[in-house]
Formats: C-alpha cells, sequence, structure tokens
C-alpha cells in the first residue's frame, strides 16, 4: 500500500508513517477490544460516581432515619437496607472489575493479541510489510498498555475520590484500607498488575504461538501472579511490631497484619497457644504477653510503591525475554 | 482411507466407520483427554485420603468441656487436633473445584471443540469426508457428555462418600452454594448445560476466543442466576410464632420478619428443611438438562440451516 502510493506522483501523497498506521491496524484489528475496554471503564467509573452522589446521599439518608448515627448501640445496624445495599454493590462491581482486570487482560494478550496471529501466519505476513517483527511487537505491547493504564489510573482517582468523601459509609461497611480489593484500587498496583498481565500474556503467547493454549496457560500464570504477590504483600516493608498484655489482645487491628504470635517471659516468639479461655492457662505454659506485626496506615505508600515496582519488574522481565525470544526466532529481520 | 477399505469390503465399513469418527474426536482433543484424566485422578485420590481423615476430624469439633467432665474430653485436648482444619479445607477446596466444573467445560466446548475447528476450516474438511456435519456435531457432543457424565457422577459419589456424616460444622450445610452442587446430580446437569452451551456458542462465533468468552459469559450468568433463585424451586414451610422462632439446624431459612403492629412481636419464617434437599435437586437437574437440550437442539438446528 505504502509502496504503491510512493510510486505515484508524491506531491498528493498523504504520508502516513509506518508506525502510524502500525497504530491504526491494531486499533482496527482489535476494535472489539478496544470497545469492551471502553466499556468497563465507563461501567465502572459510572459505578464510582453514581455511589459517591446519589448512592451515597440515600445511603446515609437511610441509615440515620434508622438512628444508627447516634452512639448507641443497635444490631439492626448491621444489616442497613435496600439503599445501603445498592451503595455496596456499585462500590463491589467497580473494585470487582478492577480485580478481574489482570486475568482479562492477560487471556486476551496472550491469546488475541500474539498466538492468534503467529497461528493464523497475520504476524509473519505483516513482518514482510514495512514494520519489522521487533516493531511489530512493540506497538503490541505500548498501544495496549497505554490505554491499560490512562483507563485504570481513571477508576484509582475515582475511587480515591470515593475513599476520601464517604469515611462514615465505608465503616458501615466494613471496609478496611488493607483489604485486598480496595489496597490495590487505591494506589498504582491496579495498574501495575494490568501491565505485568499485559508483558506476561505477550511472552506466553509468543512462546506457545496458539492461541487456545496459550490463553489458559497465560490465566494459570496470572492467578499465580496475583496470588504470590498477594502472599508477599505484608512483608515488603519493615512492620511496627505491638506487645499487649494478657487480657487486651486487639492492639493493631486496623492495620495490615503480617504475623501475630505470643511471647514467653525470655521474649521468645512462639505459636498462639489453644487456651480456649481457660483461666490461667497462658501463665502455666510460661506466656507473658501477646504481639503482633502490623502496618498502620501511613505505611500504605510505601508498600503500594514496594509491589508496584516489583509487579514492574515482572513485566520489564517478560518484556525483555519475549523481544529477545523474537530476535532469536526470526534471526537477522529483527 | 475409508473409501479404499469401502471398495475392497463394504461389509466392515459401518463399523470402522463410526470408530473411525470417535477415534478422530478423541485425538484431537487429547490434551483436554489427558489433563481431565488426570484432574479426575487428582480429585480421586484426594478424597479418598480425605475420607480416611473424617473420623479424626469429628474428633476435633466434638462438644467439649473445661475441665473435663460428664465423658467430655477437654476442650484443650478437642483444639489440639488439627487435623479437622485440614479435612474442612480440602473439602470446601473440592467442593468449589466441582461446583466451578461447568466454566471450565463451556470455554473448551466453545473455542476447542467447535469454534477453533470452524474457523481454521478443519470442520468443513471433515464434512466433505465421509462424515456429514449433523453425524460431526453428534460425536463432538456425545463422546464427550459420555465422558463427562461418568467422571463428573462418580467423582459426586466419592464427594458424598468422603463428606461421612456431612457434619455442618465441618463441611457446611447441605445448602451451601457448592456443597448443594457438588452433592447431587445437579454436579452432572450443570456440566451438561456448560458442554451445550459452548458447542451453541461456538457454531453460533464461528471463531475460537469470542466464542469461548461467550461461552464462559453465559454459563457464568446460568449459574448465579440458578444459585440465587435456588430456594425458590421448591415450596418452602412456613412457621409463625409470638416472638422468636428457634429454627431446626439445617434450615435453609428463606425469609424472616418480625413485624410488630400492636407492641406484640411476631415472628414469620419460611424456609426449606433438610428433606427438601431432593425435590431441589430433581427441580434445579431438569432445569439444567431443559437448557442443555435447548442449546443442542438449537446448535443442530443451526447448523443445518447454514448446509447448502
Amino acid at each position: 500500500m505504502t509502496a504503491l502510493t510512493a510510486a505515484t506522483p508524491p506531491a498528493v501523497v498523504r504520508h502516513i508513517s509506518p508506525s502510524r498506521g502500525l497504530v491504526l491496524a491494531m486499533l482496527r484489528l482489535h476494535r472489539t477490544a478496544l470497545l469492551f475496554w471502553v466499556g468497563l471503564v465507563v461501567v465502572a467509573a459510572g459505578a464510582l460516581l453514581w455511589a459517591m452522589g446519589p448512592g451515597a446521599d440515600a445511603a446515609w439518608a437511610e441509615y440515620t432515619d434508622m438512628g444508627c448515627d447516634l452512639s448507641r448501640p443497635n444490631l439492626g445496624c448491621d444489616f442497613p437496607g435496600p439503599a445501603n445495599s445498592r451503595y455496596e454493590t456499585a462500590v463491589a462491581v467497580a473494585s470487582g472489575l478492577v480485580r478481574l482486570l489482570p486475568l482479562l487482560t492477560g487471556a486476551w494478550a496472550g491469546g488475541a493479541l500474539i498466538a492468534r496471529e503467529l497461528e493464523n501466519g497475520t504476524a509473519q505476513l505483516a513482518w514482510t510489510q514495512s514494520a519489522g517483527p521487533a516493531r511489530w511487537l512493540a506497538a503490541k505491547l505500548a498501544v495496549p498498555a497505554l490505554l491499560l493504564v490512562t483507563g485504570t489510573l481513571t477508576l484509582t482517582l475515582l475511587h480515591r475520590m470515593l475513599w476520601s468523601s464517604d469515611q462514615a459509609l465505608i465503616s458501615v461497611g466494613w471496609r478496611a484500607w488493607h483489604d485486598d480489593g480496595i489496597f490495590e484500587i487505591n494506589g498504582t498496583i491496579a495498574a501495575a498488575q494490568a501491565l505485568a498481565a499485559l508483558a506476561l500474556g505477550v511472552l506466553v503467547g509468543l512462546l506457545l504461538r496458539r492461541s487456545l493454549s496459550a490463553l489458559g496457560v497465560a490465566v494459570l500464570a496470572l492467578v499465580s501472579l496475583v496470588y504470590v504477590v498477594g502472599e508477599l504483600r505484608p512483608h515488603l516493608w519493615p512492620v511496627k511490631t505491638v506487645v499487649t498484655g494478657l487480657d487486651d489482645a486487639t492492639a493493631g487491628s486496623d492495620g495490615m497484619i503480617a504475623e501475630t504470635g505470643a511471647l514467653t517471659a525470655s521474649g521468645a516468639r512462639v505459636p498462639i497457644p489453644s487456651c480456649s479461655g481457660e483461666p490461667g492457662c497462658e501463665a502455666r505454659i510460661g506466656i507473658t504477653h501477646y504481639y503482633a506485626d502490623y502496618h498502620p496506615a501511613s505505611h500504605f505508600w510505601p508498600l503500594q510503591l514496594m509491589e508496584t515496582g516489583l509487579l514492574l519488574a515482572v513485566a520489564a522481565l517478560a518484556t525483555a525475554t519475549a523481544f529477545v525470544l523474537l530476535r532469536r526466532r526470526t534471526g537477522a529481520a529483527v | 482411507m475409508t473409501a479404499l477399505t469401502a471398495t475392497t469390503t463394504p461389509a466392515a465399513r459401518p463399523a470402522l466407520h463410526r470408530g473411525g469418527l470417535l477415534r478422530a474426536v478423541l485425538r484431537t482433543h487429547r490434551t483436554a483427554l489427558a489433563l481431565s484424566l488426570l484432574a479426575l485422578a487428582a480429585a480421586s485420590a484426594a478424597l479418598v485420603w480425605l475420607h480416611s481423615l473424617e473420623n479424626e476430624a469429628r474428633a476435633g469439633v466434638s462438644a467439649c468441656a473445661t475441665p473435663p467432665m460428664d465423658g467430655l474430653p477437654s476442650c484443650a485436648a478437642v483444639e489440639a487436633i488439627t487435623v479437622d482444619q485440614t479435612y474442612a479445607n480440602g473439602i470446601a477446596f473440592l467442593a468449589t473445584a466441582l461446583s466451578w466444573l461447568m466454566f471450565a467445560v463451556a470455554a473448551w466446548a466453545g473455542g476447542a471443540l467447535v469454534g477453533r475447528e470452524l474457523e481454521s476450516g478443519t470442520a468443513q474438511l471433515a464434512w466433505t469426508q465421509s462424515v456429514g456435519p449433523l453425524r460431526w456435531l453428534t460425536a463432538k457432543l456425545a463422546a464427550p457428555a459420555a465422558l463427562l457424565t461418568a467422571g463428573t457422577g462418580a467423582l459426586v459419589l466419592l464427594n458424598v462418600w468422603a463428606r461421612g456424616e456431612a457434619d455442618p460444622d465441618l463441611v457446611g450445610d447441605w445448602y451451601y452454594p457448592d456443597a448443594f452442587v457438588s452433592t447431587g446430580p445437579v454436579a452432572v446437569a450443570y456440566a451438561l448445560a456448560g458442554l451445550a452451551l459452548g458447542a451453541l456458542a461456538g457454531l453460533v462465533w464461528r471463531r475460537a476466543l469470542p466464542a469461548t468468552g461467550v461461552a464462559l459469559a453465559a454459563s457464568l450468568l446460568l449459574h448465579s442466576l440458578l444459585e440465587r433463585h435456588r430456594e425458590d424451586l421448591w415450596p418452602t414451610v412456613g412457621r409463625t410464632a409470638p416472638g422468636s422462632i428457634e429454627l431446626p439446624r439445617s434450615a435453609f431459612q428463606v425469609t424472616w420478619d418480625t413485624p410488630a403492629p400492636h407492641g406484640v412481636h411476631i415472628s414469620h419464617a419460611t424456609f426449606h428443611p433438610q428433606s427438601h434437599f431432593w425435590p431441589l435437586q430433581y427441580v434445579e437437574t431438569g432445569l439444567l438438562l431443559a437448557v442443555a437440550g435447548t442449546a443442542t437442539a438449537a446448535a443442530f438446528l443451526l447448523l443445518a440451516r447454514r448446509l447448502p
């Protein structure tokens, strides 16, 4: 196409640079995925905006009508009415969609973005055109990465606004800053997870070169990655330790708990004994205190940045491996 | 190959023919077959192992007293038993895996079984050979359906056996979504509905990846709809009493109402007693088989209409 137009009088040529053509071709090829992504962001953002405005007002009005904002105990307030559950549902839809994002991204990147093209041979055809394999892969990574980061960060900003505006309703819903879903969407982790999913999916697609196997393996790889990083989360920053007496074991409970246990008189850390309320049982086996290693809310950003760095390192490693693999496979053509 | 043998010995043709189609289906999907047999073996081994833990696990949640009296063991001794946690986690994991089987089946059926063959044109090639399209689809559906019915049925029976006396403190009450699905015929019906929905999605979309996505979305929708409306599938039992009602343990509570019109508290509750397990299972199985049948019929109609 470009070669043909170049042969006609050059004055009327509307020059399309190869990279621009590559980007346009990609957006056209994956228009369904693009529409799906735009739809997902619109639905999640709409749910968050609704929850922040009319949703929160209605839920709060219902809560005060029940007399629950007063500080006297009322068991009915543990089960608020329909307006509160609508509010909870809207917030859960938004954060649930963002939590699904790594899996969806990985499945799409492994299956549709890379492996299907290698399986059909359209990738090999594309490499004989103006775009070489390396440029092709760069476009495949850069365009989705840009769109994913933009969309995810928009949702993160909206959720942070919701989080800071509706503190009272948050405590009604028993949500805490360190809950997995909330921790991820309130900072840079959600976007970093999406990038790691994209890079891993692309790598799996290049390795397997068959769309359905790549889809399956990419999903498995991402489930494992999300699980492992979630397990590592409390250990990515030095913890604070709080020591309590035998009667009061609630300190640190509003933080992210890394480890709890019991202390003996010599200061040794032992597992919490199973005493089931037997009086004097702890003292008899030499327990003097309980301890908890935890992160206070002030550790939010250090923890976020460490985990984001870890995920971005995974993404970078996968991307580098993908480029090396492609260069090996296509030889000097790169 | 078949044509050659047909010219030499026509009498041997039909038997060889049918076997050939079945063998081709099994050979094309040998990875899926090997993986599912592996999963079946692992799940069976796990269930046999869990069954061997059951007695000790029940001792770990038995009644206790501090200090020990009336023949009850001391609570510290009961709490020291950790097998109950292992057993409960294992049973819960297998129950979840069994009730989510439908999603894997639907994704595979939509993508690998039907969508991929139509996309790459191997199905169209097969139809020009001795196998017609309708026979092709029959083999594609019948072989996995038979294997799924046998495998899932066996796992459900093993699961019921491993749950032993089904102590609700260990394995959850009968009406918990995962426990309900994994202990009766609905488990098989879910797998079959996933197969039929996947095949239909594959035939409608004729492309592997979109068919995978659509089949998965359709089964998620069906699964969550039935989970949400399970309580409405059989008439409930109602009970009204002044003050508060004590429902029997293991009652599946549907509504709970305490109106106080004239300052007198009256409780009204509707629930499913445990004896509703089988009626609920039968109705849900029937619904799922109807969905599977409709999807299969639609798939055959669609294929027949598309042919010249």
